[in-house]
């Protein structure tokens, strides 16, 4: 196969991938295990004027009756600006706040996962209900990525 | 000449492929949304933020969940005595349903731990819960999980509003 083709099939790929992952939920890893990961994603949020509101240990909350271990844990994040423009803008938002990050223990690491936007983005088409998503989501990503950088 | 046209051809079959693909994906998940609501929400006439409180914990334990936490919408934002005493966040768990969620798909995280929002409001309070079978229109494994933990929310909300 000629390479000029491969370059065709990588583009058309990468289109169906950027269309079909619209509204995923953002997510990155890191190979660390799950202390540091808590520990780094407190800075992470930090550096970004994040406030990590609380921590659930669903993992040892199973465990703890008797279910298997899922190697997974919730965390609650936020800052004072999200709710007081959701409270002003569009108070249905409320219940996306705080922001939940979902921490995924795996072979290679650990994995960060956000919540899925797209329904949200969905049901709020126009501004600034969709400002304030996009908004948060773009919040979200860089401390995601900062996460990864720590 | 040839070979450039079905180079050409085929990054058209692919990328119509993938819009097509994208184009029934929104269709559906558009379908799904439009057939669920985004809210479950009741009202509790005549009753002020605290006793609402009372009411929907007695409710979560009536039909076997556990109560995990309240707190108030800027808990930890804001300083204790500044905090918005007319909307609290309840958060309550069935452990049994949330192992058996999270088997099926982790994703279920995104509907964990159960929530209600109290709004205190001048004739009562209002309960508000994101739906989960909403919640869950992109994780078709989580369907029938869903569709049980609604239930449950609207016979708890409705119990609390009582």
């Amino acid at each position: 196969m000629k390479p000029g083709l491969i370059k065709h099939f990588v583009v058309a790929f990468g289109l169906m991938l950027s269309l079909s992952t619209q509204a995923a939920p953002l997510s990155v890893s890191k190979a660390v295990d799950m202390r540091q990961a808590m520990d780094d994603v407190a800075l992470a949020a930090i550096n970004h004027e994040l406030v990590l509101v609380k921590m659930q240990p669903i993992d040892t909350a199973l465990t703890k009756r008797g279910f298997e271990d899922p190697g997974m844990r919730i965390l609650f994040i936020g800052s004072e600006s999200a709710v007081r423009w959701a409270e002003e803008a569009e108070p249905r938002l409320l219940n996306l706040l705080p922001l939940r990050l979902t921490l995924i223990k795996n072979e290679a690491g650990i994995t960060l996962v956000s919540d899925d936007f797209g329904p949200w983005l969905h049901e709020f088409p126009d501004a600034p209900a969709r400002l304030m998503i996009e908004a948060w989501q773009a919040e979200m990503k860089a401390m995601l990525d900062d996460f990864v950088r720590q | 000449m040839i070979y450039r046209f079905h180079s050409l051809f085929l990054l058209f079959a692919l990328f119509w492929t993938g819009a097509i693909a994208a184009a029934d994906s929104v269709a559906m998940n558009r379908a799904d949304a439009d057939a669920e609501p985004m809210i479950l929400t009741t009202t509790a006439p005549g009753k002020n933020i605290d006793q609402a409180v009372t009411a929907l914990s007695q409710a979560i334990v009536n039909h076997n969940y556990t109560f995990v936490r309240q707190q108030s919408i800027d808990s930890r934002l804001v300083p204790y005595a500044e905090e918005v005493r007319s909307v609290r966040l309840v958060y309550f768990c069935n452990f049994a349903k949330m192992d058996r969620a999270l088997r099926i798909d982790p994703r279920a995280t995104q509907m964990l731990p159960c929530r209600v929002t109290l709004v205190e409001t001048s004739s009562g309070v209002d309960l508000i819960a994101v739906n989960p079978a909403w919640t869950s229109q992109s994780m078709p494994a989580l369907r029938e999980v869903c569709q049980e933990l609604k239930q449950d929310y609207l016979d708890i909300l409705d119990e609390a509003a009582l």
